[in-house]
């Protein structure tokens, strides 16, 4: 028998009454209001919250928002180095929401889960694609570059980030091709000459990173919160790694939210490249544009692979593995020859 | 009226309404290529058939060349199965057996395209000579090409696009 949709959110509520009560050291009367469902990606639900609690007779009020791992669906990541690296980057210019609360094996919560406290803003990309809003996405995306440069240019080696794995210059770019690599042979439901083909040409074609960063992975328009025309939080850390920093500036240059249109690619890598001082070789930036439609290609397998499977019953996963063929197509077009 | 007409208005905003939009497109897109599956499977078996007969051609001269002597048993794989005849022996294939054809063949690129890399890496002994090599692949990458192009009528045809 199922929980009726206002019955799971009391049993929620009742779930994060007690967590908090075993992280709120001398708290009493803790309060959660106004819990409700975040409507937003495929592989983690949002909620949001406000708790308020007494601490030595005064209240305390936080807005939060809890992440909590979803029923399988696109990629199978890990919340907690999520939460670690946006611990980590709270005072490092990187701007992202306070991380609070972490319940890493879903002991409290059901399922693994961090919360954050809430930042205000919208992730509305459509609305940022608009023609009409040409002028303040333009200005956010040179904010963008602005931040880009930032994080690519934190000292890690002094933040505490031993959870993610090492890399060097020499081996960025062949971890990458391997960790997609094993997942594209974990999920695919066909022999697919095309992605073989793909991965072959990347091997063969590895760039040496001019530096190692602090890569966001996801780095992109959609990913972050924003109110008119300035960013508030970078999001969805999900896919953060060590490696070439140009990995997320082709990312972010993906056709499907890309701001191509109003502030071209090679502006944002001069803007980019001023801020950080790191440069941009064309065939690093190319490879890495290349890895990103075969990265994504992966990303949609596996999601429809998860309803395949019976792990998800989210119907936007049922039809994800057609998407692949253009981002395949993009790839083919873009090679050399 | 269209589902999207007549159903949807009638659902407020949130996680059911953007199920229901899936669902809708899933129909949209079967009704547009349940047709044209058994079609577009015949037509991408029959190109990768003979695109691969040309290449055991490519294989055989580089053989003759004195390279390629490791890919000979990938070589008698591809004349083998391409022996069989797939679809040829049946007048009117099902789209199962087409499926079923078309997952092999498919199958036998990936192989043809793993030897391949493998010859061609440092460690590889008896590779095709370069030119030979570089005109495989290029086959290839045209035959990969024309079967993304016959796929995308499939999975994105004009008439279920929004």
């Amino acid at each position: 028998m199922s929980a009726s949709p206002t019955g799971a959110v009391e049993n929620l509520a009742a779930r994060l009454r007690r967590f908090l009560g075993a992280n709120l050291e001398g708290a009493l009367e803790i309060r959660i209001d106004n819990l409700a469902p975040i409507t937003a990606g495929n592989a983690r639900q949002a909620w949001e919250f406000d708790v308020r609690w007494l601490e030595r007779s005064e209240e305390r009020k936080v807005r939060c928002v809890m992440l909590r791992k979803a029923e399988a669906g696109q990629l199978e990541t890990d919340l907690v180095p999520e939460f670690r690296i946006i611990s980590a980057l709270w005072d490092s210019g990187v701007p992202v929401a306070r991380a609070l609360w972490m319940d890493s094996e879903g002991r409290w919560l059901e399922r693994p889960a961090f919360i954050m406290e809430k930042v205000a803003g919208v992730t509305d990309l459509p609305a940022l694609l608009k023609p009409e809003s040409a002028g303040s996405s333009r200005a956010i995306a040179q904010q963008l570059a602005a931040i880009a440069a930032r994080l690519h240019t934190v000292d890690w080696s002094k933040l505490g980030v031993d959870f993610l794995p090492a890399t060097t210059p020499e081996t960025a770019a062949a971890r990458q091709i391997s960790y997609w690599e094993s997942l594209f042979l974990k999920h695919r439901m066909e022999p697919h000459p095309v992605m073989t083909a793909a991965f072959i040409w990347l091997k063969e074609h590895p760039p040496v990173a001019g530096r190692i960063s602090i890569v966001h992975g996801d780095f992109r328009f959609g990913n972050f919160l924003y109110e008119g025309d300035r960013i508030n939080a970078m999001l969805d850390w999900e896919m953060v790694h060590l490696g070439d920093p140009v990995e997320d500036l082709a990312w972010a240059y993906r056709s499907l939210w890309g701001p191509q249109a109003f502030f071209p690619l090679d502006e944002f890598v001069v803007r980019y490249t001023e801020l950080s001082g790191i440069p941009v070789p064309y065939e690093t930036l190319r490879f890495y544009r290349l890895l990103g439609e075969v990265k994504h290609s992966i990303i949609s397998l596996t999601g429809a692979r998860s309803f395949m499977d019976g792990r998800t019953r989210n119907l936007f996963l049922a039809d994800r593995a057609s998407t692949t063929t253009g981002y395949l197509m993009q790839f083919l077009d873009w090679l050399p020859e | 009226m269209s589902l999207r007409e007549s159903v949807l208005p009638e659902i407020p905003a949130g996680p059911t309404r953007r199920q229901i939009q899936a669902a809708i497109g899933i129909i949209r897109r079967v009704s547009a290529v349940w047709d044209k599956t058994g079609p577009y499977l015949y037509a991408d078996n029959k190109d990768i058939e003979e695109t691969l007969r040309q290449v055991g051609v490519m294989i055989e001269r580089a053989e003759s060349n004195g390279c390629g002597a490791d890919l000979e048993p990938l070589r008698q794989r591809l004349a083998a199965a391409l022996d069989r005849g797939g679809q040829r022996d049946v007048e009117y294939p099902s789209p199962a057996a087409l499926g079923a054809r078309n997952v092999e063949l498919q199958g036998l690129l990936v192989e043809l395209q793993e030897a391949l890399h493998g010859a061609s890496s440092p460690e590889g002994t008896g590779r095709p000579a370069s030119a030979e090599r570089i005109e495989i692949v290029t086959t290839l990458r045209a035959l990969l090409r024309r079967m993304l192009k016959r796929e995308m009528e499939i999975t994105a045809p004009p008439s279920a696009r929004k």
